[in-house]
C-alpha cells in the first residue's frame, strides 16, 4: 500500500516531466551524474506481479526490484527541463517534456516567497518585429547595392552629436577651426553587447564575450562594443589596451567602481563609452539582484561584498531628478575621464519614456551621450518572476516614439538611440537591428542571445531560465568551479564570433536591397506590415 | 561587299532599323559589312549566312552590345574603341576592338574570342562561362581592365597583357575575381585586391606559356600591334589565377580563438588576479575532483528505527545481520551488552516501541524483536579480562540498578547492590503480574548477572547512616531506588483506597489480597491494567478501569484486560469515594467493592544526604546523570518511566560513573534516526501473514536500515566499476568508492537497501 495525500507535491504537479524509458536505459549514470538541479535520482522499483501461466488459474508471483532512474518530486528539485539528460544519454532514454498540467506557480510560493527566476518574460513574448517586412526593395526604380562587394558603413555614434549650426567654428582667413572641445563621440558597430553583470555571468561566460568582441575588432575589423554589466569591471582588462573596447556600467548598487576608480590612473587607453544604468527592461522598477549563491569569493572581491543576496536599490539613490541625474551623474563620469569618454544612459522602456528622451534633448550642457531603451522582452539573470512577466514595456513603439518626437524638434541623431530588448529573441539579430534602425535607433544592445551562443539552453516557454540558482548546466550562470569548468572559453567566444559575421554580412543583405550604403536610421518607407494597428501605431505602410 | 552608312546628315538611323538592313543582306547571301555606325547596339550578331558561309564585319563606331550573341563563323573588327558590353553572350564570334573597350566587356561570352586592343572597363570578363561541348571563350585585353573584373567567372581563358599600365597599381583593378569558380585568368604586370577567398596566384607552367605563345601571334595580329609581340613574350612577368577548387574553399570564417587568447589577449585570462582557471574543459560526465557530487559509505552512521526509538538504544538490525551470517551467539550476545534483560524486558514487559516505525511495518509486519529478546535468555557475555580495582556500590536492585550493575562488571569494576526486598529484581519481581514475565526468566537474568560476579546485598534497607557507611567504602555510589510510594488523590474518602503498587507487591508475595465482587481501578497506565488484571486473579467479577484522559496504557495490555471482561471508561473525574463505589464529578455513579489506585509511584529519597536535591518528589540530576560528588542515579528516582527508560538511564549511569572513576569526560551521543527515503524496500517481498518466519529467521525480513547489510548490490551495479568492497585485519568489511573511477552518479545512493551511502557536494577545490 502506498501512502500519499493529495496535498502531496507529486511529479505531475511539476513544470517538467521526466519521461523515462527504462527498456532503453542501460544504468550508465550518466544522466544523474550531468544533472544539476538533482531532479533526477537512481532508485529501485519493485516490480511485483502475480501471474497464471498454466492452463487454468496457478498463481505464482514474480517479484523483482529493478534499478531505474526517478524524478524527484519536490519543488526545491523540480525539473527545469535543460535537457542536460538527454544530450548525455547515450541510449535516448530519458527527456524533459514540458507539463500543460503543471502545479509549479501555486506551489513554488512556499515560505511566503515571490518565485525567482532568470530569462525572459514568457507572457509577453508576442513580436511586433516579427509582424514588420522590408518591403521597400530597390528593383527598377534605383540600382540595388551589392551587399558582397559594396562598402557599407554600418556605424553608430555612441556620444553627443552637435548639430551643424551648433558646431563651435570660426573661419580665420579661409581655414575653419574648432573654437571649443567637441563631445566625445565613438563611431562602433551598431551592435553593443550588453550588460550582463560579472556575477550574473560566470567568469568564463563573460571572458568569452569580452575576448570575442576584441577578436571582432582585431580580426575582422568590426568596432563592436561591449558593456560591462553592473558589477564591476577585472583589473586586468582595466589596464590592458583591451579597455578600449569595453562600455564602463554604472548601476544603483555602484559595484566594483572602488576598482575601477582606481584603475583610471593606469589606463593605457580610453574606454569607449560610459553607461548609466537607472532601469532595466527585464524587470523595471527592481534593482539588480545577485542570489548568494553565485556570490563566489571573486565576485566578493571585484564588487567589494560580502556573500549575501546583493540587491540593488531600483534607483540610484542619489538622484530625485532627471535634471539632478544630468548634473550629477553624467558631470561625475564625464569629469571622471576628464571629458574625454562619452556618457550614455539605460532607462527600462516605459510609458514616460519620451518625456525623460525630451528633457535629455534639452540638456543645455550637452553631455548625454545616447539613450538607451530598454524593453520589456530583455533578459535578466534573477528576477521575481512578477516583475518579468508584468511589468515592461515593448521596446519598439517606444523607440518610435522617442525618434520621431526627436525629428518633430529637428533634433533626431543628436542623442542617439540605442534599443534593446529581445533583439535576436528569434534568433535572427540581424533582421531584427535592422527593422529597429529604420524605425529610428542608431543601434541595438543584445545580450541574451550572446548567452545562447555560448550555450544557454533557456528560453520563452520555460525551459531552464534557473540562471538564479547558481546552477546553470551550461556553466554560464553560475560561479560554481565545476559548471564553469564546462563552459569551454574559446568554442563560446567563436560562436559569438562567427554569429557577429554572419549577422554582418546580413545587416548588409538588408542594406543592400534598400539601397543604403550607411546604416538606415529612421528609414522607415523601407518597412511595411501587415498588421494595420502597427502601420498606424509606427507610422509605416500597411499591406496585404 | 555591303556597305553601310548609317548617318546621312543629321538623319540617324535607328538600332532597329540598321539591324534589318544587315539581317536582309545576311539573307540575301551578303558575307562581308562594313558599317559605319553612329552608336547602335548589338551589331553583328546572333547572325548566319543562309549557306554556313563565313561573315566578318567591320565596324566603326558602335554601339553597346557589340559581337552580342554572336554565333561561330563571324567575325567582328571594331576599328576604334566600343562602348560597354562587347560580346555580350558571345556564342563563338570573333570579336576584335582594336581601341579600348567599355565597361563588362566579354560579360557572359561562353565560346569564341574577343580581343581589345585597348583598356577594357569595369566588370569586364564577369560572369565567363565554358560549355564543354565547344572550345572554351578566350578574351583578351592588352592594356588593363577596370575593378570588379572577372567577378563570377566559371569558365573559358582571360589574359590581361598589361601592356602600357604601369601607372596602374592593379592591372585588373581592384576588387577581380570576386565569386569566380571557374577559367584561367592571366595577367601580365602589377594586380592587387584580387579576392582571396576565392582564387589563387600562381607561376605559369610549361602548358600555360604554350597557350599564351601559341595565340599571342593571332592577338597582336588581330589588333594590329605585332609590334609589341616580343615585349610581351617576357613569360617571367606573367602570372596565372585559378579559381580555388570547392574542396580549397573555406566554408567558414577560421576563426581561431586559442592562439588568439593565448597569444593576444590578456596573459592568462582577465580574472587571473582573482581567479584561478586553467580553461580545461570538462564533459557533462566527470569523475575525480570534477565530479559535481561523491559517494560516501556511512555505514551505521543513521540509526534504525529500533536503534533511535528503543531508548536502550538496542541496534537491532546488527541482530539481524549477525543471525544473517550465521553468527547466532554472537546475534544474542549483541543485546546484552545493552540490557541485562532481553528476556524480561524486551521478551515480556516491553511495549517494544523500538517497532513503532520498523520499515517493515511499511511492507507487512514489524520484525518479531520481543520473542528474538527470549533467545538471549540462555546466552551470557564473557567477564572483565583486567579488574579495575574500583568498587560501586548500587542502592536499588531493580532493572535500573542491576542494569548499571551489569554494565560496570562487565568492565572489571566491584559492584554491589543493595536492596531492601527479600530478591532482586524490583518491579520485575515484585509488581510485574507473573502472567506478563514469567519468573523463570526474570530468574535466570537475575542469576546471569549474579554469575557475572555482582554482589547481592538483600533485604538491606538503606538509611541516612548507612548511606553514608556505603558512599564511605565505594569509590561510587547510583542511587536506584525506584518509585515505590503510590500516588494518592486526597478524595473524600480516600482512605478506602488499595493503592496498586501495594496491591500488585502483595499479589506477587502470595499474600493474595483480598478484592470484591466489583473492582475499580483508577488510573489507565500499564500498571492500571496489571491491577485490573491482578483483581481478575484475585477473584474480582467485575472490573471498570477509569481515567480522566485517554488511557496511557499500551494497546495490547488494554486488550488484554478488555478480553478478561472490564470496562474502561474515560474521561471521568472522581469526585467522592464510598464504601460502594466512586461518585463522578458528574455525579455519576460507577459501582465498587474495592477501589484500587494506580496513578504512579514517587520516590522514597529519605536516606540520602541534604545536599542532594530533591525537585517535586524526584532526584535533579546534571547531564552526566550525576547526584553529588561520586553519586550517579537511574531510573524512576529521577522520573518515572518504564523498563526500557530505566535500562537506557543505567547505561548512561554506567558510562558516567566509568567516566567518573577514570577521570574522562562522559558525553551523551546523539543518534539521529535515518530517513525513510535514504532506504529502498522495493527488494522485499510483502509476506503473507501465513509466511512470517520465525523470530531468528526474520533477519529475512529486515532491512538493515543505516548499517550496510553487505549485499553487494551497489559493488555490482555501480556503472563505472568504481566500488570495492575490502575486509580489515579485524574481520570487518568496508565498500569504498574509487574517486578517479567514480561519475558521482549516485546508483550506489540509490540501488543500497539500508541507505548506507550519502551522496555530498563536492567540495574539493578544483584549481588547489
Amino acid at each position: 500500500m502506498e501512502t500519499v495525500n493529495t496535498q502531496d507535491i507529486t511529479v505531475n504537479d511539476l513544470p517538467w516531466k521526466i519521461e523515462y524509458k527504462t527498456d532503453r536505459c542501460t544504468m550508465c549514470g550518466s544522466c544523474v551524474a550531468a544533472c544539476t538541479f538533482q531532479a533526477i535520482m537512481p532508485a529501485v522499483e519493485r516490480r511485483s506481479v502475480t501471474v497464471s501461466t498454466g492452463h487454468r488459474p496457478e498463481p505464482s508471483q514474480r517479484h523483482s526490484a529493478v534499478l531505474m532512474i526517478k524524478q524527484q518530486n519536490s519543488i526545491e528539485n523540480a525539473c527545469t527541463g535543460c535537457g542536460m539528460c538527454e544530450k548525455i544519454c547515450p541510449n535516448q532514454a530519458i527527456k524533459p517534456v514540458r507539463n500543460p498540467d503543471s502545479r509549479f506557480s501555486l506551489l513554488a510560493r512556499k515560505g511566503g516567497s515571490p518565485i525567482k527566476r532568470g530569462g525572459r518574460t514568457s507572457l509577453n513574448s508576442g513580436r511586433t518585429l516579427d509582424n514588420i517586412i522590408v518591403g521597400r526593395i530597390s528593383q527598377m526604380t534605383d540600382p540595388a547595392l551589392d551587399s558582397e562587394r559594396h562598402t557599407f558603413d554600418i556605424l553608430a555614434p555612441f556620444g553627443r552629436v552637435l548639430m551643424p549650426h551648433e558646431l563651435p567654428l570660426s573661419s580665420v582667413n579661409g581655414t575653419l577651426n574648432l573654437t571649443a572641445k567637441l563631445p566625445p563621440v565613438n563611431w562602433i558597430y551598431p551592435i553593443i553587447f550588453s550588460d550582463m553583470s560579472i556575477g550574473a555571468l560566470s567568469t568564463r561566460a563573460w571572458e568569452a564575450i569580452a575576448m570575442a568582441t576584441a577578436y571582432l575588432n582585431e580580426k575582422h575589423n568590426m568596432p563592436v562594443r561591449m558593456s560591462s554589466g553592473e558589477g564591476g569591471m577585472p583589473v586586468k582588462l582595466l589596464e590592458s589596451e583591451q579597455l578600449k573596447y569595453m562600455i564602463l556600467q554604472i548601476a544603483s548598487g555602484h559595484f566594483g567602481w572602488n576598482r575601477i576608480v582606481k584603475a583610471i590612473p593606469k589606463m593605457k587607453v580610453d574606454p569607449a563609452g560610459i553607461l548609466i544604468k537607472i532601469g532595466q527592461g527585464a524587470k523595471p522598477g527592481d534593482g539588480g539582484l545577485l542570489p548568494a549563491a553565485k556570490v563566489a569569493d571573486h565576485v566578493q572581491a571585484i564588487r567589494g561584498v560580502p556573500k549575501a543576496d546583493l540587491m540593488s536599490p531600483p534607483n540610484h539613490q542619489g538622484l530625485y531628478s532627471i535634471e539632478e541625474s544630468v548634473q550629477k551623474m553624467f558631470l561625475s563620469m564625464n569629469a571622471a575621464f576628464k571629458f574625454r569618454v562619452p556618457v550614455a544612459i539605460k532607462c527600462a522602456a516605459s510609458a514616460t519614456s519620451v518625456s525623460v528622451y525630451n528633457n535629455l534633448l534639452r540638456d543645455p550642457y550637452r553631455i548625454c551621450g545616447g539613450f538607451f531603451i530598454d524593453g520589456i522582452q530583455g533578459g535578466t539573470g534573477a528576477a521575481n518572476e512578477i516583475s518579468l512577466d508584468h511589468t515592461g514595456h515593448p521596446v519598439v513603439s517606444k523607440t518610435r516614439e522617442c525618434y520621431l518626437s526627436a525629428v518633430k524638434q529637428g533634433r533626431q541623431g543628436q542623442i542617439p538611440l540605442w534599443a534593446g530588448g529581445g533583439i535576436g529573441l528569434t534568433g535572427n539579430a540581424a533582421a531584427d537591428a535592422f527593422k529597429v534602425i529604420c524605425l529610428g535607433a542608431n543601434g541595438v544592445f543584445l545580450g541574451k542571445i550572446l548567452i545562447q551562443l555560448l550555450g544557454c539552453v533557456g528560453n520563452e516557454h520555460g525551459r531552464c531560465n534557473a540562471c538564479n540558482t547558481g546552477k546553470c548546466p551550461a556553466g554560464i550562470c553560475t560561479q560554481d568551479p565545476r559548471l564553469v569548468e564546462r563552459l569551454d572559453i574559446d568554442k563560446g567566444a567563436q560562436n559569438i564570433v562567427e554569429y557577429m559575421l554572419a549577422l554582418d554580412s546580413e545587416l548588409r543583405k538588408l542594406m543592400a536591397p534598400i539601397g543604403n550604403s550607411s546604416l538606415p536610421v529612421g528609414r522607415s518607407d523601407a518597412l511595411v506590415t501587415t498588421d494595420q494597428a502597427i502601420a498606424e501605431k509606427l507610422a509605416i505602410q500597411y499591406v496585404c | 561587299m555591303f556597305k553601310l552608312k548609317s548617318l546621312d546628315g543629321s538623319q540617324r538611323m535607328s538600332t532597329q532599323d540598321l539591324l534589318q538592313v544587315i539581317n536582309e543582306a545576311v539573307a540575301a547571301g551578303e558575307t562581308e559589312f562594313h558599317i559605319e555606325a553612329s552608336g547602335q547596339h548589338d551589331i553583328g550578331g546572333p547572325l548566319w549566312h543562309p549557306e554556313g558561309k563565313d561573315l566578318k564585319f567591320l565596324v566603326k563606331n558602335p554601339g553597346q552590345r557589340v559581337g552580342s550573341m554572336c554565333l561561330e563563323g563571324t567575325e567582328i573588327i571594331v576599328e576604334g574603341s566600343a562602348s560597354a558590353d562587347v560580346g555580350w553572350l558571345n556564342a563563338g564570334g570573333k570579336i576584335v576592338v582594336r581601341g579600348d573597350a567599355g565597361d563588362t566587356a566579354a560579360h557572359c561570352a561562353a565560346s569564341g574570342n574577343i580581343y581589345i586592343g585597348g583598356r577594357a572597363g569595369t566588370r569586364s570578363g564577369s560572369l565567363m562561362k565554358h560549355d564543354p561541348l565547344y572550345a572554351p571563350p578566350e578574351f583578351w585585353v592588352l592594356k588593363n581592365c577596370g575593378s570588379f573584373s572577372f567577378e563570377f567567372m566559371s569558365g573559358g581563358i582571360a589574359v590581361v597583357c598589361g601592356y602600357d599600365s604601369e601607372k596602374f597599381e592593379s592591372v585588373l583593378g581592384d576588387r577581380s575575381c570576386v565569386g569566380m569558380v571557374g577559367g584561367t585568368l592571366y595577367f601580365r604586370g602589377n594586380a592587387s585586391g584580387i579576392s582571396k577567398k576565392d582564387v589563387k596566384i600562381k607561376p605559369l607552367d610549361q602548358e600555360d606559356i604554350a597557350y599564351l605563345d601559341g595565340k599571342m601571334d593571332d592577338f597582336v595580329t588581330s589588333i594590329a600591334r605585332s609590334e609589341i609581340r616580343d615585349e610581351l613574350s617576357n613569360w617571367s612577368e606573367w602570372y596565372k589565377v585559378v579559381p580555388l577548387r570547392y574542396e580549397e574553399r573555406s566554408k567558414t570564417s577560421q576563426t581561431k580563438i586559442l592562439p588568439f587568447r593565448t597569444e593576444e589577449w590578456v596573459p592568462n585570462g582577465i580574472f587571473s588576479d582573482v581567479l584561478k582557471d586553467d580553461f580545461s574543459v570538462i564533459g557533462l560526465v566527470t569523475t575525480g575532483v570534477y565530479r559535481q557530487r561523491v559517494p560516501v559509505w556511512e555505514n551505521a552512521y543513521y540509526a534504525s528505527p529500533c536503534e533511535f526509538n528503543c531508548t536502550a538504544s538496542i541496534p537491532s538490525q546488527r541482530r539481524y545481520n549477525l543471525l544473517r551470517e550465521g553468527k547466532v551467539e554472537e546475534a544474542y550476545k549483541l543485546v546484552l551488552e545493552y540490557t541485562p534483560f532481553p528476556g524480561s524486558v524486551c521478551g515480556a514487559v516491553c511495549p517494544n516501541v523500538c517497532m513503532e516505525d520498523c520499515t517493515r511495518k511499511n511492507l507487512d509486519i514489524s520484525v518479531q524483536i520481543g520473542e528474538l529478546g527470549t533467545y538471549s535468555k540462555d546466552v551470557t557475555l564473557d567477564k572483565a579480562a583486567v579488574p579495575k580495582g574500583k568498587s560501586v556500590a548500587i542502592i536499588g536492585g531493580g532493572a535500573a540498578g542491576l542494569t548499571v550493575a551489569w554494565q560496570l562488571i562487565r568492565q572489571g569494576y566491584d559492584v554491589t547492590v543493595f536492596e531492601s526486598d527479600s530478591k532482586m529484581g524490583g518491579k520485575l519481581e515484585q509488581v510485574i503480574p507473573r502472567s506478563r514475565l514469567p519468573q523463570q526468566t526474570l530468574s535466570a537474568e537475575l542469576k546471569r548477572i549474579e554469575d557475572m560476579g555482582v554482589i547481592f546485598k538483600n533485604n538491606t534497607k538503606v538509611d541516612k547512616e548507612k548511606f553514608s557507611e556505603i558512599r564511605a567504602n565505594h569509590d561510587a555510589v547510583v542511587v536506584a531506588t525506584g518509585g515505590h510510594k503510590g500516588r494518592v488523590i486526597p478524595w473524600p474518602g480516600h482512605e478506602r483506597i488499595i493503592k496498586g503498587i501495594d496491591f500488585l507487591k502483595g499479589i506477587n508475595k502470595g499474600k493474595s489480597p483480598k478484592v470484591g465482587k466489583h473492582v475499580i481501578v483508577i488510573g489507565c497506565g500499564n500498571s492500571g491494567m496489571d491491577a485490573a488484571v491482578g483483581a481478575y486473579e484475585m477473584g474480582a467479577e467485575y472490573v471498570t478501569c477509569i481515567d480522566v484522559q485517554r488511557p496511557a496504557a499500551d494497546a495490547k495490555e488494554i486488550a488484554h484486560v478488555e478480553d478478561l471482561g472490564a470496562t474502561l471508561m474515560w474521561p471521568v473525574i472522581t469526585k467522592e469515594v464510598t464504601a460502594e463505589g466512586i461518585i463522578t464529578q458528574d455525579n455519576e455513579f460507577i459501582k465498587g467493592d474495592t477501589i484500587i489506585i494506580a496513578i504512579g509511584e514517587v520516590p522514597e529519597l529519605e536516606f540520602l544526604p541534604e545536599e542532594i536535591i530533591i525537585e517535586k518528589g524526584h532526584l535533579k540530576v546534571t547531564g552526566d546523570c550525576r547526584i553529588a560528588e561520586g553519586v550517579y542515579t537511574a531510573g524512576d528516582a529521577i522520573k518515572p518511566g518504564r523498563m526500557v527508560d530505566a535500562i537506557c538511564a543505567a547505561r548512561h549511569a554506567a558510562a558516567a560513573v566509568d567516566a567518573y572513576l577514570t577521570g574522562t569526560a562522559y558525553q551523551m551521543q546523539p543518534k539521529t534516526k535515518i530517513d525513510k527515503n535514504r532506504l529502498s524496500t522495493a527488494y522485499f517481498k510483502k509476506c503473507h501473514s501465513c509466511d512470517v518466519p520465525k523470530a531468528d529467521d526474520d533477519h529475512l525480513r529486515c532491512i538493515s536500515c543505516g548499517t550496510c547489510r553487505d549485499c553487494h548490490m551497489c559493488e555490482r551495479s555501480c556503472p563505472e566499476n568504481a566500488i570495492t568492497r575490502t575486509l580489515g585485519s579485524d574481520g570487518n568489511f568496508e565498500y569504498a568508492s574509487n574517486a578517479n573511477k567514480c561519475i558521482g552518479c549516485g546508483i550506489c545512493a540509490g540501488i543500497c537497501p539500508c541507505g548506507i551511502w550519502s551522496m555530498h557536494a563536492n567540495k574539493q577545490p578544483i584549481h588547489a
